[in-house]
C-alpha cells in the first residue's frame, strides 16, 4: 500500500480502531475514550457490543498517571502535601487531611483540638462540594442539564468558604501535618451557618427535580447493580459499598478525629442499584450539614491551639518562630531538611466522600518516605467496570461511569 | 579531583546532611498477644502455615509468611477468619540493600473491625502467585505491581501493564529508576508522534522549573511587561495586558464599564 | 517547555495591515469561539465552573463541543501524560482551520509540578499553542480572560493570509 501522503510532520497514522465490525460473530468493537466529554476524565473503554448490549468491556486506565508515589520517594513529608491536592481534586482538603493523619500515626502526635474541629469542618464542606459536583456531572451525563448548572450555583458558595479559609478555590492544602495553618477568618463561622441553613432546600429542590422524573429513574433504576458480594471482593468502599447494603463508614466503624463525639447516621441502603445510590449521595449531604451544625457550637468553646507541639517534627507557631531563636533554628531545619519519622510503617484509612482513602507509608527514618502507597478508591471503583457493565445497553455506560464518581486524579496518581 | 562514587541502584533523592551521632528511633511493635483477636487470629494461622514474624504496629497487625503460601494464607484469611476485604496489594523494592522485593496484602474485616498486613519477601526474578480469584481486587492492583516494579504475577488472567503505555521501557517505581525518566522516558512523546529525527528541532526538555529565556518571547514574559506577538521584550513596564479590548471598543460588544457596576451588599 | 526560537519574519508573526472584509469576518470568528473540551485533570474542573452558571462562559460566545470536528478552541485544561499525548495530536489535527489552543493551568505550560518521568513537559512539545494561562489552578476569572486575550488577537489578524504556519504543523 503506498503511504498516504503527509502534510504534517507527525508520524500518526489515522487509525480506524474506533469502530470494528467482526463479521463472524456479529459483534461490534468499539472505542470509548479516552477523551470523551462524560467519561469524568480519561477513561478509555473498549466495549464489545452484540447489538446494543455490552458483551464485554475492558477499562484502559494510566491516562493521568503522573508518577505521584515517585514524587513522593523524593520529596520530605511536608512538600509532598499540596501533591495530594491533585489527587482526588474534587475534594481535595479530604487527601490533605489522609495523608497528614497518616503522617501524625507515624509520627505518633495528635492535632490540637481546635485543629481538629477545624479539619472535620472543612472535611465535611468538603463532602458536600465533591458530592453537590457528582450529583452535577451525573445529571448532566444522564441529561439533566438544569441540575448542573443549579448544583454549580450551590457548590459556588461552598467553594467561596474553602476560599476564605486558605485561598484557592480547587488545590486548598489546607490541612499541615500537625494541625491547620490558620485559625478561621473572621466571620466565616457565621457565612458556614447561612449556607448550611440554606443547603437542606436547595437538596430538596434537586430531589423535586429528579426523584420522581420518569427519564431519571427509568436511566438510573436497575443499572449498574452491584450485589454485596460483588461489592466485597472487588474492594468497593465509601457510598458505592453502603449502596450495596453493606453498613461500613470508617467515620463510624474506626473514628478517627473528632468522628466518635458527633451524632449523624450512616445511610445504608440495600436496592444495590443506581438509584438506590443516588438517594444515599443526597442522604449523605444532609448528614454532612448534620454534622457541621455541631461543629461550630464545638468551635466556639475550643481553646485557640491550632498547631500540635512538637518540636522535633512540626515547626512552632509564627510568633515563637518570629521572636525566639530557638524555634527560628528548629524552624529553619525542618523546613531545609525535612521531619524525621521514626522507622516503621503505617496505613491509614480515612472516609473521603469517594470511600477509603487509605496511605501506606514505609519510612526508614530518612526525610523522605521509603515507599509511599496511596490506596484511592476509585482505582477499585474502576477495575469493577469490567464485570459490572457486562450485560448493559450502550446507553447505560455513562450512567454507570458518573453513578461511581471516579476521578481520574487518584485512580491514576 | 574524582567524582565521588554514586551507587546506581538507588537513584532517588538522598538526604544532604545525616547527624553522625542520630540513631532513628524505631516505631514500637507490640507483642501479638495484647490484642485478644488478633492472637486467635494469629493462633489460627500458625496452626497450617510458616509464620516467620508477627507484631502489631499502631494498631494493625504485621504477619511475614513465605511466598509460597500466598494464596493458601489469603483463601484462609477470607474464609475461616472473616477478613472479607483486601484494601491494598502493592511491592517496595528493597533490591538495592537485599536484592527483594516485599509484597504486601492489607487485609481488613469488617466484622471484626481489624486490618492487618500480610508480607512476604521475593526475589528479583522470582514470581508470585495470583490471588485475584480469591479476592477480585486484586486484579489491577497486581497489573500495577507488575507495571511498577516488574514483579511478575503467575496465573493473572490479563498480565498486562496497566499505567504505562504497552511499549514502555523499565519499572518507574524502582529505585534504580530515575524520577525524571531515562531517555526513552523523556523522549516518548516526541518519538511516537514524530519521530526520532524531530528529537534536534523539538529539543530536549526542560526540567529547570527556573528556565528563563529572555528573548523567547513567545511564551513566557515577565508579568506587566508582556508585549505584542513578535516584538522584543521590554525592558520598561507595559499596559498592554490591561486592556480586554481595543482602543474604541468592538463592534456591538459591550464594553466593562467600572463607574456604572454595582456590588452587591450580601451574597444571597 | 520546548525550548526554541521563532523566526517571526519567516513565520508571518507581523502585523498586517487588515481590510474591512478581513475585520467582519475575524470579528464573527472571535465572537463565536466554540471550545473543545479537552480536561484532562484538575483544570478541567474550573472550565467545567467556568462554563456553569456562575461564570457563563456563553457570554463570550464559547461554547462547549465534544467533538474537535466543531471547534475552533482547544483549550487544554489540565496534565498531558506521555500516554495521553498521541491522542492530544490526534485531536488537534482533526480540528478545521483556523484553530487556536490554549494551554490551561501550569501543567500544560510546563508540566507544573509535576516533574517526572511520566508528564509531557509542556503541550508545546507536541501542538502548538496560542494563548499560555498560568496557575494552578487558574480560576475560572483568568480562563476568561485568556479568552478574551485571544479573541483581541485573533480581531488583529489576517482572515485570508496563507495558514500561518506555526510551529509543529
Ligand atoms: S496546573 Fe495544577 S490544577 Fe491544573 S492540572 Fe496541573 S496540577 Fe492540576
Amino acid at each position: 500500500m503506498k503511504t498516504p501522503r503527509r502534510e504534517y510532520p507527525n508520524r500518526l497514522e489515522p487509525f480506524f480502531e474506533n469502530l470494528v465490525f467482526d463479521r463472524d460473530d456479529n459483534t461490534m468493537v468499539i472505542n470509548f475514550g479516552p477523551q470523551h466529554p462524560s467519561a469524568h476524565g480519561q477513561l478509555r473503554l473498549i466495549l464489545e457490543l452484540d447489538g446494543e448490549q455490552i458483551v464485554k468491556a475492558v477499562p484502559d486506565i494510566g491516562y493521568l498517571h503522573r508518577g505521584m508515589e515517585k514524587m513522593a520517594e523524593n520529596m520530605i513529608y511536608n512538600e509532598f502535601l499540596p501533591t495530594t491536592d491533585r489527587m482526588d481534586y474534587i475534594a481535595a482538603t479530604s487527601n490533605n487531611y489522609g495523608f497528614a493523619l497518616a503522617v501524625e500515626k507515624l509520627l505518633g502526635i495528635e492535632a490540637p483540638r481546635r485543629a481538629q474541629i477545624i479539619r472535620t469542618m472543612l472535611l465535611e464542606l468538603n463532602r458536600i462540594i465533591s458530592h453537590l459536583f457528582w450529583l452535577a456531572t451525573h445529571a448532566l451525563d444522564v441529561g439533566a442539564m438544569s441540575i448542573f448548572l443549579y448544583c454549580f450555583r450551590e457548590r459556588e458558595f461552598a467553594m467561596d468558604l474553602m476560599e476564605d479559609y486558605c485561598g484557592a478555590r480547587l488545590t486548598h492544602s489546607a490541612v499541615r501535618i500537625g494541625g491547620v495553618p490558620l485559625d478561621l477568618p473572621d466571620g466565616w463561622i457565621e457565612k458556614l451557618a447561612h449556607y448550611i441553613n440554606k443547603l437542606p432546600k436547595d437538596i430538596e429542590d434537586y430531589e423535586g427535580l429528579l426523584d420522581q422524573n420518569r427519564i431519571w429513574k427509568m436511566r438510573l433504576e436497575d443499572v449498574g447493580v452491584i450485589p454485596p458480594e460483588m461489592a466485597e471482593t472487588w474492594g468497593c468502599s465509601g457510598p458505592t459499598l453502603r449502596g450495596s447494603g453493606i453498613p461500613w463508614d470508617i467515620r463510624k466503624e474506626e473514628p478517627y478525629e473528632l468522628y466518635d463525639e458527633l451524632d449523624f447516621d450512616v445511610p445504608v441502603t440495600d436496592s444495590c442499584d443506581s438509584y438506590g445510590r443516588y438517594k444515599l449521595y443526597m442522604q449523605e449531604m444532609r448528614e454532612s450539614i448534620k454534622i457541621l451544625k455541631q461543629l461550630i457550637p464545638m468551635y466556639k468553646e475550643s481553646d485557640p491551639q491550632i498547631m500540635a507541639h512538637a518540636p522535633q517534627y512540626i515547626s512552632a507557631p509564627k510568633e515563637d518562630i518570629m521572636t525566639q531563636n530557638y524555634s527560628l533554628m528548629q524552624h529553619f531545619v525542618l523546613v531545609t531538611q525535612g521531619m524525621r519519622p521514626p522507622v516503621g510503617e503505617v496505613y491509614v484509612a480515612t472516609e473521603s466522600p469517594k470511600g477509603e482513602l487509605g496511605f501506606y507509608i514505609n519510612s526508614q527514618g530518612g526525610p523522605y518516605p521509603y515507599r509511599l502507597k496511596v490506596r484511592a478508591p476509585s482505582f477499585w471503583h474502576t477495575s469493577i467496570l469490567q464485570e459490572l457493565l457486562v450485560g448493559h445497553y450502550i446507553a447505560d455506560v455513562v450512567t454507570i461511569i458518573g453513578n461511581l464518581n471516579i476521578v481520574f486524579g487518584e485512580i491514576d496518581r | 579531583m574524582m567524582r565521588r562514587y554514586q551507587e546506581k541502584g538507588d537513584v532517588q533523592k538522598k538526604a544532604y546532611y545525616n547527624d553522625r551521632f542520630w540513631v532513628a528511633p524505631q516505631i514500637p511493635k507490640d507483642p501479638v498477644e495484647s490484642d485478644e483477636i488478633f492472637a486467635k487470629d494469629l493462633e489460627s494461622l500458625k496452626s497450617k502455615f510458616e509464620i516467620k514474624e508477627a507484631y502489631i504496629q499502631r494498631g494493625q497487625m504485621v504477619v511475614y509468611i513465605d511466598p509460597k503460601d500466598n494464596r493458601d494464607v489469603l483463601k484462609h484469611l477470607k474464609e475461616e477468619l472473616a477478613y472479607n476485604f483486601l484494601s491494598e496489594l502493592s511491592a517496595i523494592d528493597w533490591l538495592a540493600q537485599k536484592g527483594e522485593f516485599e509484597i504486601f496484602y492489607q487485609m481488613l474485616s469488617t466484622s471484626k473491625r481489624k486490618r492487618m498486613r500480610v508480607k512476604c519477601f521475593i526475589k528479583e526474578k522470582e514470581a508470585i502467585e495470583s490471588v485475584c480469584d480469591i479476592y477480585k481486587s486484586a486484579d489491577w492492583a497486581e497489573r500495577e505491581m507488575y507495571d511498577m516494579f516488574g514483579v511478575i504475577v503467575n496465573n493473572h488472567p490479563y498480565m498486562k501493564r496497566i499505567l504505562m503505555p504497552d511499549d514502555w521501557q523499565g519499572h518507574p517505581l524502582r529505585k534504580d529508576y530515575p524520577l525524571h525518566g531515562d531517555e526513552f522516558a523523556q523522549w516518548y512523546e516526541v518519538d511516537k508522534i514524530f519521530g526520532k529525527e524531530y528529537r534536534d528541532i523539538i529539543g530536549p526538555e526542560n526540567r529547570d522549573s527556573a528556565y528563563v529565556n529572555e528573548r523567547d518571547t513567545k511564551h513566557f514574559a515577565r508579568i506587566r511587561h508582556e508585549v505584542r506577538f513578535g516584538e522584543e521584550p521590554s525592558k520598561e513596564p507595559t499596559d498592554l495586558m490591561k486592556e480586554y479590548q481595543e482602543e474604541g471598543g468592538v463592534f456591538l460588544i459591550k464594553k466593562f464599564k467600572k463607574d456604572k457596576s454595582i456590588t452587591l451588599k450580601e451574597r444571597k | 517547555m520546548a525550548q526554541h526560537q521563532v523566526r517571526y519574519l519567516q513565520d508571518g508573526g507581523l502585523p498586517v495591515l487588515l481590510t474591512t472584509a478581513d475585520k467582519i469576518l475575524q470579528w464573527g470568528r472571535s465572537n463565536s469561539l466554540w471550545a473543545l473540551t479537552y480536561g484532562l485533570a484538575c483544570c478541567a474542573i474550573e472550565m467545567m465552573a467556568s462554563g456553569a452558571s456562575r461564570y457563563d462562559f456563553d457570554r463570550f460566545g464559547t461554547i462547549f463541543r465534544a467533538s474537535p470536528r466543531q471547534a475552533d478552541l482547544m483549550i487544554v485544561a489540565g496534565t498531558l501524560t506521555k500516554k495521553h499525548a498521541e491522542f492530544i495530536r490526534r485531536l488537534y489535527d482533526q480540528m478545521a482551520e483556523p484553530k487556536w489552543v490554549i494551554s490551561m493551568g501550569s501543567c500544560a505550560n510546563t508540566g507544573g509540578m509535576f516533574n517526572t518521568y511520566a508528564t509531557v513537559q509542556g503541550v508545546d512539545r507536541v501542538i502548538p499553542v496560542d494563548i499560555y494561562l498560568p496557575g494552578c489552578a487558574p480560576r475560572p476569572e483568568t480562563l476568561q480572560y485568556a479568552v478574551m486575550m485571544l479573541q483581541k488577537q485573533i480581531r488583529r489578524e489576517s482572515a485570508f493570509q496563507k495558514l500561518k504556519p506555526k510551529r509543529l504543523v
